[in-house]
């Protein structure tokens, strides 16, 4: 990427992320004069021309030092206020300067982190500002369907021989009362009354293990065919079980869940800016790794890209 | 103009970094979160009332003792988790509910420096410019402690950090625990509650209360503990927020860890209870918090000793500090609600009348409810098992070894696993949740999802609760969980009781009754009544105890033994010491067989033998609110 995309694309980030941050109360306990730094750098390069012995700090800089205690005073500065303010960025300049000539920005783990976070930031914030489409929208859901899938639903009535109290004749019992049950008896005044419901309404596979315990779920969920079946044995006791209802599984239409999709689509965009543009980067270098004695002898992850710091030497062609 | 604007743009975008992804991912992770297990939002009101689980009591790295233990979940990780999906630990392990979702969630992040330790590590904010805010986040243990003290000198002083003045992180957390609220509240799907702790402990004896709000009406900011210690200021400005039409309660918890403070006799100013405090406190404060990790504060052997039961999951210490309790009147559920009774006697009002509901207090933004999934409390502290006393340290072999060298196991390793609050309501919202909660028909459990009702009442001959026929007669003949009962002259009050197991946990051993009484002379008793056995037992009626069922744990295997105990338990009770001039209060508490302590699962893992210094068995129980029997004022 060339220094004039990048910039491009920061400033547009810039932009984005204008709207989005404003709505940010932390704001306020920033260190604004470590913002104007950083940010001026990352953006423009910088806006100060400095040789060996001068430093000019350009009308520009002068005005949006004015425009930041504006913000933060909500008035404009007198000329004393405003030169005092000139004077600390001259001397952070100078400070700044003389830190990064000194190579102190190299080592401190909080700087490398801020910069790196910055980086992804405008990496994802440039391009996710847009609004998806509705053919967009569509898209992605047709792209992951899997993910915005109503689970399958079952309704039914269960009778129960408790194992309370019939213990050992618990089955017999069931089978009883099945064949009463499948000649057509009245199953609310058959088996042991308990606190699971006799009829469970539009439930799912994990609502039912929850009451139920998993067997019993797999079991109902796979049956087939017609009216009173069982017993499907839980510690609870045989259960005979009728089903009522059956809602498949189904994938959920545009306009049920459009928020959703919109947050989930600007959320991928971001994720995929970063990714990209750090891959981009990573094709500019190669990274070789001098390995301790120790490490050296323990077997390499196999699958370096779902490691996030990658375990192994990796080669790739530089530039 | 354009670099003006660039550049402002680019010192808002420090400002938004202050609040990492987190929040938009989690938002991100899959329509499974659309569609819960319960029934759709369709469900109609069940006027016989179902029963809901869930956790009233949960910190997320807003909580500036959760951040700096290495928790970096949020609230809307927090209700991901709750509603079965799957966020990481401060360790980096997966953590899932392993059977079923919960019903309701309360976030309840410490009012007090609510999300300025996350400032403090975000670069660029004043915050951290604090000296200290290097040695919080070092890897030096002394220099995190010595950091990590000030907070708590702060709160046991109840007087903020001067550096920590500015508001600003405060207010921003507070509207991200306002935000994820809304976001995740799906009525008839999913409750969730706005909250927050008032974290007062005045010279460290624990007066912590949860402050949950009943609908999306709250305040700009809480009130916390550093504007004052007093919890009667705090209920004072809920009342001034009631008035603003913001229905709120405050729930204590952590008695255990007061002591003696929690429920005392006196004023903060050290005048006796009156009928303005009493009426204050319990308009404004109906339940308490029974169990947590932090041990329960139902009741313990000194306060109890003819309760074989009360040792369970005692916590005997300060909260934070190794400093040991010396006062235990005062800070445990039961002594409270007979202090209520005599107190009422003296003043004419209870302040101490409470339901009961039980919470985590995890700050993992996930609470560890099931011993076999125990995961710790808070972080990185307890996030191993030799972290957390389970398995010994790799430098020793044994125990014996470690014990001999003189050492100790951190106090993590007497927290237990979480519990969990049921509530008995009509449909799953809010205002269906919040006014069970004001009627206090609500239980506790320490962690399995046991369901339990009881009902107090007359004509209860024949009603069987496991029935819509029963339960529709107990609510017309009788009052639930939480109610009065009131003496009806010539009658006996009759109560009945049922109880059905966690299909994923333990067959239950008993039901018991806990009853407190006043004798003529204004003086409050205890008594402990087994009402029904599991396997065919009989309730001895001398001893008024159930047969050992003879259910036993393989500590080898932690496997429990299938045949002992029982699914379900139900039966009628009258009281045989009944005295229709004594007032009274009675509680269910339902008792599973044995099993494994999570400690005892962490040695089983690791194949190491159990912390011989800790309990290996548990008895997992839940605990109704209380009825109380109120005599009629002519009494034959």
């Amino acid at each position: 990427m060339s220094t004039d995309e990048f910039n491009e694309r920061a400033e547009r980030g810039a932009k984005a992320m204008l709207t989005r941050a404003m709505r940010e109360p932390l704001l306020q306990f920033l260190s604004i004069a470590l913002v104007l730094f950083v940010a001026n750098q990352l953006i423009h390069g910088s806006s100060v021309q400095i040789s060996t012995e001068l430093i000019t700090i350009s009308r520009g800089r002068v005005n949006q030092l004015a425009e930041s205690y504006r913000l933060l005073t909500g008035r404009l500065p007198s000329r004393a206020e405003l030169q005092a303010l000139v004077d600390d960025f001259a001397d952070e300049e100078i400070a700044y300067r003389e830190a990064i000539a000194m190579g102190l920005d190299a080592d401190d783990t909080i700087v490398r982190r801020r910069m790196r976070q910055k980086l992804e930031f405008l990496a994802e914030e440039a391009e996710a500002s847009e609004e998806p489409t509705d053919e967009q929208l569509a898209g992605w859901l047709a792209e992951h369907a899997a993910d915005y899938r109503l689970p399958e639903r079952i309704s039914f009535r269960q009778v129960m021989a408790s194992a309370d109290v019939h213990g050992a004749r618990m089955n017999e019992e069931a089978a009883a009362l099945l064949k009463q049950l499948r000649s057509g008896a009245d199953a609310s005044r058959l088996g042991d009354p308990s606190m699971l419901p006799s009829t469970l309404p539009s439930t799912t596979h994990q609502g039912v293990t929850a009451l139920f315990g998993e067997t019993f779920a797999d079991a109902i969920f796979a049956h087939t065919g017609e009216g009173w079946f069982g017993p499907i044995v839980t510690p609870l006791g045989a259960h005979l079980i009728s089903v009522l209802k059956r809602e498949p599984a189904r994938t959920m239409e545009l306009a049920e869940i459009r928020g959703k999709l919109r947050s989930d689509w600007i959320e991928a965009r971001r994720r995929d800016q970063r990714e990209q543009f750090l891959a981009r980067l990573r094709q500019r270098y190669s990274v070789a790794v001098e390995w301790p004695e120790m490490y050296l002898a323990q077997p390499a992850a196999s699958d370096v890209s779902k490691i996030r710091h990658p375990l192994d030497t990796i080669h790739t062609s530089g530039e | 103009m354009v670099e003006r604007g660039a550049i402002l743009a680019v010192s808002l975008l420090l400002a938004s970094c202050v609040q990492p992804g987190p929040t938009d991912s989690a938002a991100a992770r899959g329509a499974a979160a659309a569609d819960g297990t319960a029934a759709a939002a369709a469900t109609p009101a069940n006027p016989l009332r179902n029963v809901y689980f869930g956790d009233l009591h949960l910190h997320t790295r807003n909580s500036f003792d959760a951040y700096v233990f290495n928790v970096r979940a949020s609230p809307e990780d927090a209700y991901a988790y709750a509603k079965g999906q799957t966020i990481k630990h401060a360790m980096g392990f997966d953590l899932r509910l392993s059977h079923a979702p919960l019903d309701f969630l309360a976030v309840t992040d410490h009012a007090e420096y609510l999300g300025v330790v996350q400032a403090i590590d975000t670069p660029g904010t004043t915050y951290s410019k604090l000296p200290y805010a290097r040695d919080l986040f070092s890897n030096e243990r002394a220099g995190i402690l010595a950091a990590f003290a000030r907070f708590a000198e702060s709160l046991s002083s109840g007087k903020r950090l001067p550096e920590l003045s500015d508001l600003s992180a405060t207010r921003s957390a507070w509207q991200e625990t306002l935000r994820s609220a809304e976001r995740n509240n799906e009525p008839g799907k999913f409750t969730a509650f706005i909250g927050y702790e008032f974290t007062s402990m005045p010279e460290l004896r624990n007066l912590h209360r949860n402050v949950i709000f009943s609908s999306d009406r709250a305040p700009a900011m809480p009130y916390s503990a550093l504007e004052s210690q007093n919890p009667e200021d705090l209920w004072r400005w809920m009342e001034q927020r009631r008035a603003e039409g913001m229905e709120v309660l405050s729930i204590p918890h952590n008695g255990n860890g007061s002591d003696g403070t929690m429920f005392e006799r006196t004023l903060w100013n050290g005048q006796p209870i009156d009928r303005a405090y009493a009426e204050l406190r319990s308009r404004n404060e109906p339940l308490v918090e029974i169990t947590q990790a932090k041990g329960q504060s139902e009741t313990m052997p000194l306060l109890s000793p003819n309760d074989e039961l009360a040792g369970f999951e005692l916590m005997t210490s300060y909260i934070g500090v190794s400093k040991q309790i010396t006062k235990f009147e005062g800070g445990y559920a039961r002594d409270a609600l007979k202090r209520g009774m005599e107190i009422e006697r003296e003043i004419g009002a209870n302040p101490y009348k409470l339901g009961f509901v039980a919470g985590s207090d995890s700050h993992n933004s996930a609470g560890s409810y099931e011993e076999d999934q125990y995961f710790s409390k808070v972080g990185a502290l307890d996030g191993s098992p030799d972290r957390r006393g389970a398995v010994p340290p790799a430098d020793y072999k044994s125990w014996d070894e470690f014990y001999a060298a003189g050492k100790t196991v951190p106090v993590s390793s007497t927290w237990g696993s979480a519990g969990l609050t049921g509530i008995w309501a009509e449909q799953n919202t809010r205002e269906s949740l919040f006014a069970a909660l004001r009627r206090k028909e609500t239980f506790a459990t320490t962690g399995p999802r046991i369901r339990v009702r009881l009902f107090g009442g007359y004509e209860l001959d024949g009603v069987n609760l496991a029935t819509d026929d029963g339960v529709r007669r107990a609510y017309e003949n009788a009052v639930p969980m939480g109610g009065d009962l009131v003496g009806k002259p010539g009658h006996k009050p009759q109560f009945v009781v049922i109880a059905m197991r966690d299909i994923h946990s333990a067959p239950l051993q008993r039901i018991q009754m806990v009853k407190g009484w006043l004798d003529a002379s204004g003086k409050a008793h205890e008594k402990v009544f087994d009402v029904v056995c599991s396997d065919g037992g009989k309730v001895d009626a001398t001893t008024q105890r159930c047969p050992d069922n003879g259910a036993t744990v393989d500590l080898n295997t932690c496997e429990i033994a299938r045949d002992k105990g029982a699914g379900q338990l139900h039966s009628g009770w009258s009281d045989p010491e009944f005295e229709p001039g004594q007032q009274a209060f009675y509680y269910a508490r339902v008792i599973e067989n044995p099993t494994c302590r999570w400690s005892t699962w962490d040695a089983v893992r690791a194949g190491v033998a159990p912390n011989p210094r800790l309990p290996k068995t548990i008895q997992e129980r839940a605990y109704t609110s209380p009825i109380w029997f109120v005599p009629t004022k002519h009494v034959d």
